[in-house]
């Protein structure tokens, strides 16, 4: 059983492989279960996955179950090896918006009640509205509830904006001019450090052991920290993420170095929508377009 | 000493900074430009303001150690007798220039006190580094406030540790007051602003003496070295620990204590540069050998591998100093939040339950 | 090495090469410095990095003995995109070498002991080392066996100097895996053949060296034969990059293959964690 347990303070939460029933006082659900347990179910070393395997039970957000259909789709786990635990989510907090501009403060406590969050710090106390701290994809959320479950726990939860809002944060980015769309991904960039988290965090990435951008034979990429490479990596990555993103938005959770690198996949994604008709990770029998080909293509 | 201490007030300090980078590379922990809480240490430029209160999420150890660095260049030429034939010459990197680092802290000084050793024990001592190491001042500050993820003196350091620095800073409300250390840093000592007063030298005392007296973080951890050993096995021990591990490389890019790298070579055309690089053992391809075989195939074995060389096979090659440095930056920047206090605590359990 | 950096190679051009086998091609360089190349001095074991610029480095036994130092000889498997490049080297090419690295054998703590060299296939190339350094000083030593398998006989390499050997005062025991026409030596794998020859194992010291699985089975049958961890030898293998015991990849718990290595004694092996 995949799940969250208390990470080492209340603001952080662990995935947590449970294998015993006497463990199961070990999970927890609050607005700070960030992780996307869905990567684990083909990448981990401890999830069982042969013939004559338990089946597994795992804990997913509504983004969460989409890359959960994702991978069924992709034949990368099977359906019915599953047991799905579905909890409709009112959103992930952002934990760098909950000190929006104090420097230095040192968080002591949080307390959330419906719609507000009270963070305690060394410099006071303040009071937030939740929808302000959430997460930039939990803002832009048109899947709260899970698209796939097995037991579904808690109540709905509404979408938060309409279809048409779905790409406005990269819709913001085609309305600048080419110099400044390129001097915006260069300024973002150039604090990558190529460690690759936004790789490993991403549920879909599987082939990450083997990675073009680590490979001498052929070599793709130089160990330079050159901006080139940069952009290479990046967008080889979304590209072969296109069509298959679910957005679950971890690739722009873990990066250290705060780089939004979730929008050039919503930009591929967004394409593909208009294009192809296709959003990944929603239906069980879909193939993301990227993995056909059929001569009557239309939309191309 | 006459002008080994030094007071620089808050509005001042700018000024200062721009002098010292008249004869030296200066560099500082700045925060980013759109994300005002992303600290990173950078080569100082007019116009940044230094961050120094807030921790950075990447510290200094990229001017000692660069995240890429020249070994040395080499240049084919086509023989003049045959064509056919090339020659090759290599030629030694630049050298590197006088530096400053301004605001280190004295967990990323722990870090370059173990580079030190690593890259001076020998057999074979790493002259690079060493030349580099030797134009470097260290200009650390007292730590004034730790956060849940910090730990230093549970590693042999602590909020108020000089151990490696050559210029001492002591946050005192309206300024900083700044000790030279040693006699490497007395050269710059005369661009620091004004000597300090009584006043303010007994204020830096006070906060120096009261930073001395936190003990940050609670984690045994002298008996490491052996029980590491005897949990190397238990498989279900690194399972549990390190299970929700994404094999990033994140905590080893951030950690002041890690200087694992790679050796590349790079050419284009007749010309190219054998550079080494940040590497990371977490990366599958670390010790990916040629025939396919890799003796650490998972991110068990890889994640097991790290706590093993931080607290046993480090402590072992060089006199007991432990190769973390308690700065929590791993703890924060992990995606999924993997606690190394909490794998190094419980890697007693066991031993305690064999005995 | 370079004095300031030991990640600077010295430059060397090929002097010969030999074609030992399809994959095996055995180099034999010399220091563009005359000077270095007269006051070079290694043990037998230790290794070098040759560099091609421009794609890499990877680390190979000096495969000729400190007692015959014309040239350096290096024996090349080709595997990855260094080997390929050095298998297309010729004479009159250059190379870089950063030498000697690691830490050899333990020659005086076998001397008035008898030898008994056990290789497969490539794993001849660290032993031939000793084996020759052993034959130039040849009283110091006893009783010299080697038991040499290939795959094939096409497979062995320095076929050229076998009878050099036996003239030396080796007992050369060859063997491949199958029959082949006009192949008069023994047939089976060497850990077989190791036990049909059931070397005694007093005042006996065994230098293994091969792939995984015949050193497996190899130490199987030293066992089983009597010796103990402290007679048994084998050389190690790791991915490298820096050699110098400083980029800190090539360890198996706080032992470095490129320092404390490449060769160790089963005893030894023994006292390292299980991370090979």
């Amino acid at each position: 059983m995949i799940g969250w347990e208390t990470g080492y303070d209340t603001l952080h939460t662990t995935p947590v492989f449970i294998k015993d029933s006497s463990e199961i006082q070990r999970l927890v659900w609050n607005p700070f279960c960030a992780q996307n347990l869905a990567g684990y179910l083909v990448k981990s070393p401890i999830v069982p996955r042969g013939e004559g395997s338990k089946k597994i039970g795992i804990c997913v957000k509504g983004c969460d179950s989409r890359s959960v259909v994702a991978l069924i789709q992709e034949k990368l786990v099977a359906r019915d090896m599953l047991f799905i635990f579905g909890i409709p989510c009112r959103g992930v907090i952002d934990l760098r918006k909950l000190i929006p501009n104090q420097t230095g403060a040192k968080i002591l406590s949080v307390r959330l009640t419906d719609d507000q969050v009270e963070v305690e710090h060394s410099k006071g106390l303040q009071h937030l509205a939740f929808a302000d701290v959430l997460m930039r994809k939990c803002k832009r959320c048109r899947y709260p509830d899970p698209v796939i479950h097995d037991v579904l726990l808690g109540e709905s939860v509404l979408p938060r904006i309409e279809s048409h809002e779905l790409y406005q944060d990269v819709a913001a980015i085609e309305r600048l001019s080419l110099q400044e769309r390129l001097a915006f991904w260069q300024t973002e960039l150039d604090r990558c450090l190529r460690c690759y988290a936004c790789r490993n965090a991403c549920p879909l990435c599987v082939c990450q052991d083997r990675c073009i951008a680590e490979t001498r034979d052929p070599k793709w990429l130089t160990q330079y920290m050159n901006l080139p490479e940069k952009f290479m990596f990046h967008f080889i990555h979304a590209l072969h993420l296109a069509g298959r993103c679910t957005e679950c938005g971890e690739c722009e959770r873990v990066c250290p170095m705060e780089i939004p690198v979730s929008l050039i996949k919503e930009e591929l994604n967004k394409i593909t929508k208009e294009l192809l008709d296709f959003e990944a990770g929603l239906d069980l029998e879909g193939v993301p377009p990227l993995l056909t080909f059929s001569p009557a293509e239309t939309g191309i | 000493m006459g002008n080994a201490i030094r007071y620089i007030a808050l509005d001042k300090l700018t000024r200062v900074l721009g002098r010292l980078s008249e004869i030296l590379d200066v560099w500082v922990p700045t925060a980013s430009e759109e994300k005002k809480r992303l600290v990173r240490f950078m080569p100082y430029q007019a116009g940044m303001i230094p961050e120094l209160v807030e921790q950075s999420t990447l510290g200094p150890k990229g001017a000692l150690l660069p995240q890429v660095e020249s070994l040395f260049r080499f240049i084919y030429e086509k023989d003049p007798d045959d064509a056919s034939h090339k020659r090759v010459e290599l030629e030694d990197p630049v050298a590197p220039k006088p530096t400053l680092i301004f605001g280190v802290r004295p967990c990323d000084a722990r870090g370059f006190l173990l580079f030190d050793r690593v890259f001076s024990a020998g057999p074979h001592i790493d002259g690079l580094y060493g030349a580099r190491r030797d134009l470097t001042l260290l200009a650390t500050l007292v730590c004034l406030e730790e956060d849940a993820a910090c730990f230093c003196s549970s590693v042999g350091g602590g909020p108020a540790d000089r151990q490696g620095s050559d210029l001492w800073i002591t946050p005192i409300g309206d300024g900083y007051v700044v000790e030279a250390l040693n006699d490497r840093a007395l050269h710059v000592m005369d661009l620091l602003e004004e000597p300090a007063n009584e006043l303010q030298t007994a204020a830096a005392t006070k906060v120096q003496q009261e930073a001395a007296e936190r003990r940050v973080g609670n984690l045994i951890c002298d008996q490491s070295r052996s029980n590491f050993l005897q949990r190397f096995d238990d498989l279900n021990y690194w399972q549990q620990m390190a299970g929700q591990c994404l094999s990033c490389g994140i905590c080893t890019f951030v950690c002041p204590t890690c200087y694992c790298f790679s050796i590349t070579d790079e050419l284009k055309g007749m010309r190219g540069e054998r550079i080494r690089s940040w590497d990371s053992c977490m990366f599958y391809t670390y010790t990916l050998e040629a025939s396919g075989h890799n003796p650490r195939p998972t991110r068990l074995e890889r994640y097991r591998n790290r706590i093993g060389h931080k607290f046993s096979y480090i402590p072992e090659k060089y006199e007991g100093i432990i190769g973390c440095c308690g700065c929590g930056r791993c703890i924060r920047s992990c995606p999924v939040s993997i606690d190394i206090r909490k794998v190094v605590e419980n890697l007693e359990e066991k031993a305690h339950a064999c005995a | 090495m370079h004095v300031l950096s030991p990640y600077r190679p010295d430059l060397a051009t090929v002097q010969e090469v030999i074609q030992e086998t399809a994959t095996i091609k055995t180099l034999r360089i010399v220091f563009d410095d005359q000077k270095k190349m007269q006051s070079f001095s290694f043990r037998p074991g230790q290794v070098g990095q040759l560099s091609i610029f421009g794609v890499g480095e990877s680390t190979f036994v000096i495969n000729s003995p400190p007692t015959r130092k014309e040239y350096l000889q290096f024996s090349i498997m080709r595997v990855g995109e260094v080997t390929h490049r050095l298998h297309q080297l010729n004479h009159g090419d250059q190379v870089g070498v950063r030498a000697p690295l690691g830490n050899g054998f333990d020659h005086e703590a076998m001397k008035g002991k008898d030898i008994l060299f056990i290789g497969g296939g490539i794993g001849m190339a660290p032993l031939r080392t000793l084996l020759l350094y052993m034959l130039d000083n040849r009283r110091d030593y006893g009783d010299i066996m080697v038991i040499y398998g290939a795959r094939s006989p096409r497979d062995l390499c320095y076929q050229y100097e076998l009878d050099e050997w036996k003239a030396g005062g080796v007992n050369l025991v060859l063997t491949v895996d199958n029959e082949f026409p006009g192949w008069k030596e023994r047939v089976g794998f060497v850990p077989t053949v190791l036990s049909e020859e059931s070397p005694m194992p007093h005042n006996r010291v065994a230098i293994v060296c091969g792939p995984p699985i015949m050193i497996k089975f190899v130490l199987f049958g030293l066992k089983e034969l009597g010796f103990d961890d402290e007679q048994i030898v084998t050389t190690l293998e790791k991915r490298m990059k820096c050699g110098v015991g400083i980029c800190g990849r090539c360890n198996i718990g706080s032992k470095y293959v490129c320092v404390d290595g490449p060769v160790f004694t089963r005893a030894q092996l023994n006292e390292m964690v299980t991370e090979l």
